[in-house]
């Protein structure tokens, strides 16, 4: 048996403290804001902007990433200490993506693919 | 009924517009065999209309086979139109801004071509909320597509890869959940990621709730099923509770990250105690045990979360059951508890020491 401390007692209880609020009906979570002195519906739409917002970066990163011509499998991202890694298929250049800053950095983002060339064309030809 | 038995079951099948037949849906021709479907869409089939040339729908044909999607097939606006009034809603409706108004229309290529829009307007007529995907091959950037601002939202694809076409289906069901979250929905996720944030004992320096909610989106968002190391939503899962889980782990991961940084920032304090006797930096390296002071702590806050609750036995008894790890049935035969005093004593343990309100102390003592 696993030796356990005080430390997990506490955790437990405080998982439990944190999950209880999956306890609560829609009723009772419509209420227990209201008696905070919040209105749900601004709660709820600032919570929606939350959501949103992050869709909307990880789209529009991607999409600032293809219009370079690289193409990357969206399963082959790995995480190496805390930032997301990931290459380009065509050119092997680096794509890294951090949840902190919410960007796509890497060599992949300093220019065009390479090896995409009808692409790279199709860009510099709009320039 | 042909075109009704197609639509209810499961496997992948393919249609293909006729536009000389009548305007009943044809029946489908000879489908595929089915390919395994992946774990994630055993509950609902997930369907597509696709409007587009038949060389692009070659391309999609298989991304969309790969991701278990039932797909529906138009050559041309007219019968994107007519797929979607007798089959909408879709997961997804994929439209080539070029296609053909309708078959056997002539395409004047000094024109801009305009019958792609047209029809993603019609179709977010009938569904503000309907995904769609606009294929743009001939183009050279979004820009040139001039789309009006109404259809400014929706994503293009100039290279279209398979690739790109699956981050973008992945996206629009976070978006498809998204968007049927209710209001109740999104407020536990608030309160969920307010919970995860203080139990953790995190401050301003570590994050938000906000910040975590969105880096739990995120992760999401990344996916990575195969590596496990995003968090990929098999969509049977509820999406709150998905995100949820997400923020219980990233809270966790920041705890320890604060944790750590705080570790280094003692081994850079100068190494002479107030007496001036030399003490060595290591002292201050994490031992593989935690450490006596946690648990010291530890302790100190658990008493405190009992001592909210002298006054409540059920309180305390559930208490007791979580800190020696049972499960909510084993909690209640333990200490003759029925399911509802059992759900109004954790109610009152939450909202003693979780709401919002009661964190300001006001005297009592209140809140974790």
């Amino acid at each position: 048996m696993a030796y356990r401390t005080s430390l997990d007692g506490q955790q437990r209880i405080l998982d439990h403290l944190a999950e209880s609020v999956f306890e609560l009906s829609d009723e009772e979570i419509l209420a227990e804001v209201r008696e905070s002195g919040v209105d749900p519906q601004e709660e709820a739409d600032r919570t929606s902007f939350v959501l949103r917002q992050a869709v909307d970066t990880w789209e529009s990163e991607n999409e600032r990433l293809s219009n370079l011509g690289h193409t990357i499998n969206p399963n082959g991202w790995r995480c190496v200490e805390g930032i997301y890694e990931n290459h380009c298929l065509s050119c092997g250049s680096l794509v890294s993506f951090s949840t902190a800053t919410q960007r796509m950095e890497g060599n992949a983002l300093d220019g065009s693919c390479p090896e995409n060339g009808y692409t790279t064309k199709k860009r510099e030809a709009s320039r | 009924m042909a075109h009704l038995l197609s639509f209810i079951d499961t496997r992948p099948q393919f249609e293909i517009a006729n536009p000389s037949a009548s305007s009943d849906p044809p029946a489908p021709s000879g489908p595929p065999a089915p390919p395994l479907l992946p774990q994630s869409i055993k509950a609902a089939p997930k369907t597509a209309l696709v409007v587009a040339n038949k060389s692009l729908v070659r391309l999609l044909r298989r991304c969309f086979e790969e991701e278990g999607y039932t797909i529906r097939i138009a050559s041309n606006a007219e019968e994107g139109r007519r797929l979607y009034s007798d089959f909408a809603p879709f997961n997804v409706v994929i439209i080539e801004y070029d296609v053909l108004v309708r078959n056997g229309a002539q395409i004047d290529i000094f024109l801009p071509q305009t019958s792609g829009r047209e029809l993603a307007s019609d179709i977010l007529k009938i569904d503000p909320l309907q995904g769609i995907v606009f294929a743009a091959s001939a183009y050279r950037n979004r820009d040139d597509l001039l789309l009006p601002q109404e259809l400014l939202h929706i994503p293009v694809m100039i290279d279209i890869t398979i690739f790109q076409l699956r981050t973008l289906l992945s996206t629009l069901e976070v978006r498809r959940a998204m968007a049927a979250l209710t209001i109740a929905d999104k407020l536990r996720l608030k309160r969920a990621a307010e919970s995860w944030f203080q139990v953790r004992g995190l401050t301003a320096h570590e994050g938000t709730a906000d910040e975590l909610l969105s880096e739990a989106q995120l992760k999401t968002l990344i996916g990575a099923k195969e590596t496990q190391q995003g968090r990929h939503w098999n969509r049977d899962v509820d999406l709150v509770w998905h995100l949820s889980e997400a923020m219980r782990s990233i809270s966790d991961s920041w705890r320890r990250q604060s944790e750590t940084e705080e570790k280094h920032l003692r081994l850079e304090l100068p190494t002479r105690d107030a007496e001036g006797h030399e003490q060595s930096p290591l002292k201050y390296l994490p031992s593989p045990e935690a450490s006596a002071y946690r648990i010291l702590i530890a302790k100190e806050k658990v008493a405190r979360i009992f001592r909210m609750f002298t006054d409540d036995t059920e309180a305390t008894q559930v208490l007791q059951g979580w800190y020696d790890d049972l499960k909510p049935n084993e909690i209640r035969q333990k200490c003759g508890l029925d399911e509802n005093r059992f759900a109004a004593a954790v109610k009152r343990i939450r909202k003693k020491t979780m709401s919002r309100r009661n964190g300001s102390g006001g005297g009592e003592e209140h809140g974790i």
